[in-house]
C-alpha cells in the first residue's frame, strides 16, 4: 500500500554519472506550466475595459497579491517582488489542484518540488537582504542578542526552509494517504468525494497560500 | 525465542498506535478551542456569522495538519516496515512514533488558539478582517514548525539504515533521540501559538500598528522555536554518533537520559518564552512608539528564560560525551538515567516561572517605558531566584554524573 | 510464558490499537466540551440566535472530531487488517 510514495524514475548513465529523472513529476510540472502559459496568453490578449473571463481571473489574482505584497514591503520594493510572489502562488495552487483530476497526479507529491521552491525563497530572501543591508550588517544580525547564539540563529534560518517545504509536502501526501486508506476501509461507498473536496480543494488552496505568504514574510524580514 | 522480524513488526504496530493516539490530542484541543471562541464571537455580532465561520474553518484546517503529519507517520509504520534487519529497528520505530506523536500535541494546541482569538478580533474590528486572517495564517503556520521537526526526525529514524550499530546502546540512543525532539516540540508548539493570537487581537485593537505588531510576533515566535532546536540538535547527535566509543552497559542509560534531559527541560522554556512573546506583542499593539524597548526587554527575558533548557542541553552533552567504563551493575546504569531525569523534569517548572516573570516585565515596559531600567533590574533578580530550583536539579545531576 | 512469533505481533498490535484510541479520545473530548460550553454561554447572551449558534457549534465539533476519526481508523486497521 505504499505505492503512493513511489515515483516512477528514469535513470540515464552518462559519462560515468547516473542521472535520475522523476518522469511523472517532470511531465506533470510541464502540464502545469503549459496551462499557466496558455492562461496568461488568453488573459492578456486584448486588454479591454470590458474584460473577458480570463482577464477577470487574472486581475483578481494580481490585485489581491499586489495588496498583500505592498502591505508587507514598501511601494517600490513591492513592485519588484510582486511578480515572483504572485506566480509562486498560481503555480502552487495549480499544482495542488492537478491532483484532483483522475488520471493526473500533483507535482508537489514529490519532495523535490516543495524543497526546491523553499530553497528558491531562501536564496531570494538572503540575497535581497545582503544587497539591501550590506554584508557586515547582515552578518552582525546573526550575533544578536548574545554572541554565542550565532549557531542557533543559523540553524533557525535553515529550519525555516525545512519547515515550509515539509509542511506543504506533508499536507499533500497526508491527504492522498487518508483518501486511500478510508476508501479501502469502506469500499469507496460514499465518503471519498467529500474527502477529495476537503483535502484537494480546501487544504491544497490553504497550503499554497501559506507557503506564498511565508516566503513573502521571510523576504520582508530580511529586507527591512 | 523470537526472531527479529517479530520484534520489528510488533514494535512498529505499537509505535503506530502511539503516534496517532498522542498526535490526535493536540489538534482536537486546539480546534475545539477555536470553535468555542468562534461561537462566542458570533454571539456578539450574529450578522457576521458567515465571515466568522469561514475564519474558524481556515484556522482549524491549519491545526489539523499536525494530526495529518501524525497520521502519515502512523500509516508508514503500519505498512512500510522493513522486511529484514537487526532488532535495533524495533527501537527506532518506537522512537519515530514518540517523536511525531509528542510533537503534534504542542503544535495542534498552539495552532488552534490563534484561530479562536482571530474570530474575537474580527468581531471587535470588522474592517480589518482580511489582515487579521492573514496574520492568523502566518502565525499558525510558524507554529507548525515543531511538528515538522518531529516529522523529520521520524522519517530519519524510520528510513535510515541502522543495522551496523550494536543493539545496546544504540537502541536506547534512538529511543532517546525520538523523545528529545518529541518532548521539546511540545513546549515550543504551545508557546509559539500565544504571540500569534495576541497579534490578531492587537491588530484589532490598533490597526495602525500592524507592521510593528507582526514583526514582533515573528521575532518572538522565531526565538520561541529555540528550545525545539535544542531538542533536534540532541536528536541529530544521538542518531549520528559513533556507537563504538560508548560501552553498552552504562551507555544505554546515559544516552536515554540525554534524550530525556533536553526534551523535558525544553517544555518549560518553550511555554515560558511563549508567554513573554505574547505580552510583548500585546504591548506593542497598545503602544507602538516604545517598540524598540519592548523588543529589547522581550529578547533579554527570552534569552534568560531559555537558561533552564540550556542546563538540560548541557547535561545531555555531558551524558553523551563523557567517557565511562563498562560495568553491568545496576547502580552505574541508573545513576546516569537519574541524572538525565533530574535535569529534565527540574527544568519544566522554573522554565514556565521564568517566562511568567519576563512576561510581566515586558507588559509594564510597554505601558510605562520610563521605568524600563528598574523593571529590567527587578526582572533579572526575580529570574535568578526563580531559577534556583533548576540550579538545584543541575547540581544533583552533576553529582550523579561525576561524584557518585 | 512461552511467546511465539505471530502471537507477539498480534498482542502488540492489539496493545497499539488500545493506546491509539485511548489517547486519541482525550483531545476531541476536551475540545468539543469546551466548544459546547462556549455555545451555551453565547446562547445565554443572545437567545434569539440559538439556531445559528447551535449550527456553528456542530460544525466546529465535527472538525474537532476528525482527529478522533483518524485514531479510530488506525485502531481498526490494527485490529482487523494487519
Amino acid at each position: 500500500m505504499d505505492e503512493f510514495t513511489h515515483i516512477p524514475q528514469l535513470t540515464l548513465h552518462l559519462f560515468g554519472f547516473n542521472l535520475v529523472f522523476n518522469t511523472e513529476t517532470i511531465m506533470m510540472t510541464w502540464v502545469v506550466m503549459g496551462i499557466l502559459i496558455v492562461f496568461g496568453f488568453l488573459a492578456t490578449r486584448k486588454i479591454s475595459f470590458i474584460p473577458n473571463p480570463f482577464q477577470v481571473v487574472g486581475e483578481l489574482f494580481v490585485t489581491a497579491f499586489y495588496d498583500l505584497t505592498s502591505d508587507a514591503l514598501d511601494e517600490e520594493m513591492a513592485k519588484k517582488y510582486f511578480p515572483i510572489i504572485c506566480s509562486l502562488f498560481m503555480f502552487l495552487l495549480l499544482c495542488n489542484y492537478l491532483g484532483i483530476i483522475p488520471k493526473l497526479s500533483e507535482p508537489t507529491k514529490d519532495l523535490n518540488t516543495p524543497l526546491s521552491l523553499g530553497i528558491l525563497g531562501f536564496v531570494i530572501a538572503h540575497y535581497s537582504g545582503i544587497k539591501a543591508k550590506g554584508f557586515k550588517k547582515y552578518a552582525k544580525e546573526y550575533f544578536e542578542p548574545i554572541f554565542f547564539m550565532a549557531p542557533l540563529n543559523i540553524i533557525g534560518e535553515l529550519a525555516k526552509v525545512v519547515s515550509i517545504s515539509f509542511r506543504l509536502y506533508g499536507n499533500v501526501i497526508g491527504g492522498s494517504i487518508i483518501i486511500l486508506v478510508v476508501s479501502h476501509l469502506i469500499y469507496s461507498v460514499a465518503l471519498p468525494p467529500f474527502m477529495v473536496v476537503f483535502f484537494g480543494i480546501f487544504v491544497g488552496g490553504i497550503q499554497a497560500f501559506v507557503f506564498t505568504m511565508l516566503t513573502l514574510v521571510y523576504i520582508s524580514l530580511q529586507v527591512k | 525465542m523470537l526472531n527479529s522480524i517479530a520484534y520489528i513488526t510488533a514494535s512498529s504496530y505499537l509505535a503506530a498506535g502511539l503516534t496517532i493516539g498522542l498526535g490526535a490530542i493536540g489538534a482536537a484541543l486546539g480546534e475545539g478551542y477555536a470553535a468555542g471562541l468562534a461561537n462566542e464571537s458570533i454571539s456578539y455580532k450574529p450578522k457576521m456569522s458567515g465571515e466568522l465561520l469561514k475564519n474558524m474553518l481556515v484556522g482549524q484546517a491549519i491545526a489539523e495538519s499536525a494530526a495529518i503529519f501524525a497520521l502519515v507517520v502512523a500509516i508508514l509504520l503500519l505498512f512500510a516496515q522493513p522486511s529484514s534487519g537487526s532488532p535495533i529497528v524495533a527501537w527506532s520505530a518506537i522512537g519515530a512514533g514518540l517523536a511525531m506523536g509528542l510533537a503534534a500535541i504542542g503544535s495542534g494546541i498552539g495552532a488552534g488558539s490563534p484561530a479562536g482569538k482571530a474570530c474575537l478580533a474580527i468581531v471587535h474590528q470588522p474592517s480589518e478582517k482580511s489582515r487579521i486572517m492573514t496574520t492568523m495564517l502566518v502565525g499558525s503556520a510558524v507554529c507548525q514548525t515543531p511538528a515538522i521537526f518531529g516529522m523529520v526526525i521520524s522519517f530519519l529514524l524510520m528510513f535510515m539504515d541502522f543495522s551496523s550499530a550494536p543493539l545496546y546502546p544504540a537502541g536506547a540512543a534512538l529511543l532517546g533521540a525520538g523523545l528529545a525532539t518529541g518532548l521539546a516540540a511540545i513546549g515550543s508548539g504551545l508557546g509559539s501559538g500565544l504571540p500569534a493570537g495576541a497579534a490578531c487581537l492587537g491588530i484589532a485593537r490598533q490597526p495602525k500598528s500592524g507592521d510593528k505588531t507582526m514583526t514582533t510576533m515573528l521575532v518572538g515566535s522565531a526565538v520561541c522555536q529555540t528550545p525545539a532546536i535544542f531538542g533536534i540538535v540532541i536528536s541529530f547527535l544521538l542518531i549520528f554518533m559513533d556507537f563504538s566509543s560508548v560501552p553498552p552497559y552504562p551507555g544505554w542509560a546515559a544516552l536515554l537520559g540525554a534524550g530525556l534531559a533536553t526534551g523535558l527541560a525544553a517544555i518549560g522554556s518553550g511555554v515560558g518564552n511563549g508567554f513573554t512573546a505574547m505580552e510583548a506583542v500585546s504591548g506593542t499593539a497598545r503602544n507602538p512608539e516604545c517598540n524598540s524597548e519592548t523588543n529589547r526587554v522581550m529578547l533579554i527575558g527570552m534569552s534568560v528564560g531559555q537558561s533552564t533548557a540550556i542546563y538540560g542541553f548541557l547535561v545531555s552533552l555531558l551524558l553523551v560525551f563523557t567517557k565511562m567504563e563498562p560495568s553491568t551493575s545496576l547502580t552505574s546504569c541508573l545513576r546516569l538515567l537519574g541524572a538525565g531525569i533530574s535535569s529534565g523534569f527540574g527544568g519544566i517548572g522554573p522554565g514556565i516561572g521564568l517566562g511568567i516573570v519576563a512576561a510581566s516585565a515586558v507588559r509594564w515596559v510597554a505601558r510605562r517605558p520610563s521605568s524600563t531600567v528598574a523593571l529590567i533590574r527587578t526582572m533579572l533578580v526575580g529570574m535568578a531566584v526563580t531559577e534556583s530550583t533548576a540550579i538545584y536539579a543541575l547540581i544533583v545531576a552533576l553529582l550523579l554524573l561525576f561524584v557518585l | 510464558m512461552d511467546i511465539a512469533g505471530p502471537d507477539f505481533i498480534k498482542g502488540l498490535s492489539f496493545l497499539g490499537a488500545g493506546l491509539a484510541m485511548g489517547f486519541g479520545a482525550i483531545g476531541p473530548g476536551i475540545g468539543e466540551g469546551f466548544a459546547a460550553g462556549k455555545a451555551c454561554e453565547a446562547i445565554g447572551r443572545k437567545p434569539e440566535e440559538a439556531g445559528l449558534l447551535t449550527r456553528t457549534m456542530l460544525v466546529g465539533q465535527a472538525v474537532s472530531e476528525s482527529t478522533g476519526i483518524y485514531s479510530l481508523v488506525v485502531a481498526l486497521l490494527l485490529l482487523f487488517v494487519v
